[in-house]
């Protein structure tokens, strides 16, 4: 393998799923077997795609490396770069790099209860805590609490109700919050009463009681979320060292170098791709701009 | 630290003699600008110049380099770098080096950069300071290490300091230029240093700045100088510590593309835009204050991500000062 780190490794394209009009999951491995055994990752560490001759983009990996012999990536379809990747097929080739970031802290955390709170988009990192947690069996209790627009919204839906239906004997709680009212939202309000609800994520929390000195909360959604669900761990008194939050920035290099995901003041200074991309909400206290 | 003596009559033929460790650049003075440009005649250096524009991070940190080319859909690697010498940096360029290095040099190191660095000597030359200058109050106005050589002016020659083992070698091969330093010299150093301390014009106190500028972060002189600032980047190009860049996919045929990357700007609207649209530093005001608190960090291992050089306010065609803006930002806490 090269000592360059702006170096990219041929990896395959082995399927290609339609998750929703916007988001499709495809599933890739390296070309090369040493590349391959080589590369490891913890959930919450992203990568970073290039398509040669057209540019690179960074996205967070969403399958559990517990999973051997693959990595998958949800890509919304929202510029140039994934308008380019959504045309590409089962078979082709693009170039990966990484992982980067500190992923999230999951030997620390084991033995304690998970909350996992997602937004839209941001299940994408969550769902490879989710099947790491349940993979490992190294958790007490796993909750999802997903907000999502409407049904056709819903990522990773089969999976979604599947551990609906049959979370409990994974130790594993799924609440789904939708906006856009529809007849298959009321059809699957109607059968989990008591975890589908209209609303949005922080609603989930209605009624949830939890050991907060056993429990850690992980969240990603849009920036605008983030406020609204801490504010509600914060209620229940969760400690911010326990409150950890995957940030989103357009790194160029994922290595420290580029700049671009730099925030902070003259007292406090990051690199989210290196410090982070996970941090507690304790580091968005003390560092300004982080979210 | 070992010093020596080089006597004015010899200047010429030891200048002459750095051509054998690499292509030789120093300060030239072009049009009304000074510029670190390749000089084969010791008469084309400005040895009294103030400062470049761009600072000597281009050597390293090109303004514009290919870092990989595509042939047969896979990416080659283009780490070349020709040894070079490196005549004349002021004490603030050879400590912006250092803290390039600190992002550059940092695992996973990157190869282009640390190649270049690796086969360049650094040659240091003493200065008097301009009314740009603050670089004595971040203690960057003399260096201790990050030079081969450095030359200190003394009436009848240069008192040169040895800062590394290929400093040693130069020395070495070229021994019957130098003489040893007498207490003479010695004293012609102490009253120069001494002089050059008092002709500074500029101060920045340092004393709790990194905690009174974190405080004052809603601080209404952000907003007025954000105001007056055209966000040209011009200071982000001619900073010494600056090092963000941006990368760029081009076509040259049909068959063979090449990835470049060129300076990037915080000022740029894009700088802090992710995909969907959001941007992370949507107003000038964000922006305006994201420099400032960039080149303000203190590290405790490092110290201030800013040296003093006075590049940015000699350059910024809105006349912001840095010093002043600081200094305001801070005034109006209490």
């Amino acid at each position: 393998m090269s000592e360059n780190p702006y170096q990219t490794y041929d990896a395959r394209i082995l399927e290609v799923k339609d998750l929703t009009s916007r988001e499709k999951l495809f599933t890739l491995r390296f070309l090369d077997p040493e590349v391959e055994a080589k590369f490891d990752f913890k959930p919450g560490q992203f990568i970073i795609v290039d398509i040669r001759g057209f540019g690179e983009f960074p996205i967070s990996i969403c399958s559990s490396p517990t999973r051997k012999g693959y990595f998958q990536l949800c890509i919304r379809k929202v510029g140039r770069m994934t308008k380019f990747v959504h045309k590409m097929k089962e078979g082709d080739v693009v170039g990966i790099r990484g992982p980067y970031g500190n992923g999230f802290p999951m030997e620390k955390m084991e033995g304690s209860n998970l909350i996992l709170v997602a937004g839209g988009l941001g299940m994408a990192p969550l769902r490879s805590v989710l099947w790491y947690a349940i993979d490992t069996g190294k958790y007490e209790n796993v909750w999802l609490l997903y907000g999502t627009k409407a049904y056709e919204d819903i990522l990773f839906r089969d999976e979604i109700i599947h551990l609906l239906k049959h979370g409990e004997a994974m130790n594993c709680s799924v609440k789904l919050a939708y906006e856009v009212e529809s007849p298959s939202c009321i059809y699957l309000e109607q059968g989990f009463s008591d975890r589908v609800c209209k609303g949005v994520v922080t609603d989930l929390f209605r009624g949830e009681e939890f050991d907060v000195e056993n429990t850690y909360a992980l969240i990603c959604g849009p920036p605008v979320m983030y406020k609204f669900v801490i504010r509600e761990l914060l209620d229940r008194k969760l400690s911010p060292g326990r409150i950890y939050m995957t940030l989103e920035r357009r790194m160029r290099c994922g290595v420290g170098k580029c700049g671009h995901c730099v925030v902070g003041t003259s007292v406090s200074m990051k690199y989210i791709c290196q410090d982070g991309p996970v941090f507690t909400y304790w580091d968005a206290l003390s560092t300004r701009g982080l979210i | 630290m070992r010093y020596i003596k080089l006597p004015s009559e010899n200047f010429e033929r030891f200048f002459k003699s750095l051509e054998a460790w690499g292509t030789l650049y120093a300060p030239v003075k072009k049009g009304d600008i000074y510029s670190f440009q390749e000089v084969h005649d010791p008469a084309e250096i400005a040895l009294d110049y103030t400062r470049t524009m761009l600072p000597p991070k281009k050597f390293f940190f090109r303004p514009r380099e290919a870092i990989l080319r595509l042939k047969n859909g896979r990416w080659e690697e283009e780490v070349e770098a020709e040894p070079m010498v490196l005549f004349g940096l002021h004490s603030c360029d050879i400590h912006g080096l250092k803290i390039l290095d600190k992002v550059y040099l940092n695992e996973p190191a990157d190869p282009y950069y640390k190649s270049r660095r690796e086969k360049t000597l650094i040659i240091g030359i003493s200065c008097m300071p301009d009314e740009y200058c603050f670089c004595k109050s971040l203690g960057t106005h003399f260096a201790m290490d990050g030079f081969d050589l450095f030359l200190h002016e003394l009436p009848d020659g240069w008192l040169v300091r040895i800062g590394s083992v290929r400093g040693h070698e130069i020395a070495w091969e070229n021994g019957e230029l130098f003489e040893e330093v007498t207490d003479e010299d010695l004293a012609n150093f102490k009253e120069f240093e001494e002089k050059r301390a008092k002709a500074f014009q500029k101060e920045l106190p340092q004393e709790g700045l990194a905690d009174m500028l974190d405080l004052a972060y809603n601080s209404p002189v952000w907003k007025k100088y954000a105001e007056i600032c055209l966000a040209c980047g011009n200071c982000n190009m001619v900073c010494p510590t600056c090092r963000c860049y941006e990368v760029c996919d081009s076509w040259m045929d049909a068959y063979s593309s090449v990835r470049e990357r060129r300076y990037d700007s915080c000022f740029m609207e894009n700088h802090g835009l992710v995909a969907g649209g959001h941007n992370f530093r949507p107003t000038r005001l964000d922006r305006f204050r994201h420099r400032y608190y960039c080149k303000s960090y203190f590290d405790p291992t490092a110290g201030y991500n800013c040296v003093g050089c006075g590049r940015c306010d000699e350059f910024c065609p809105a006349k912001i000062e840095h010093v002043k803006v600081l200094e305001e930002v801070r005034g109006s806490l209490q």
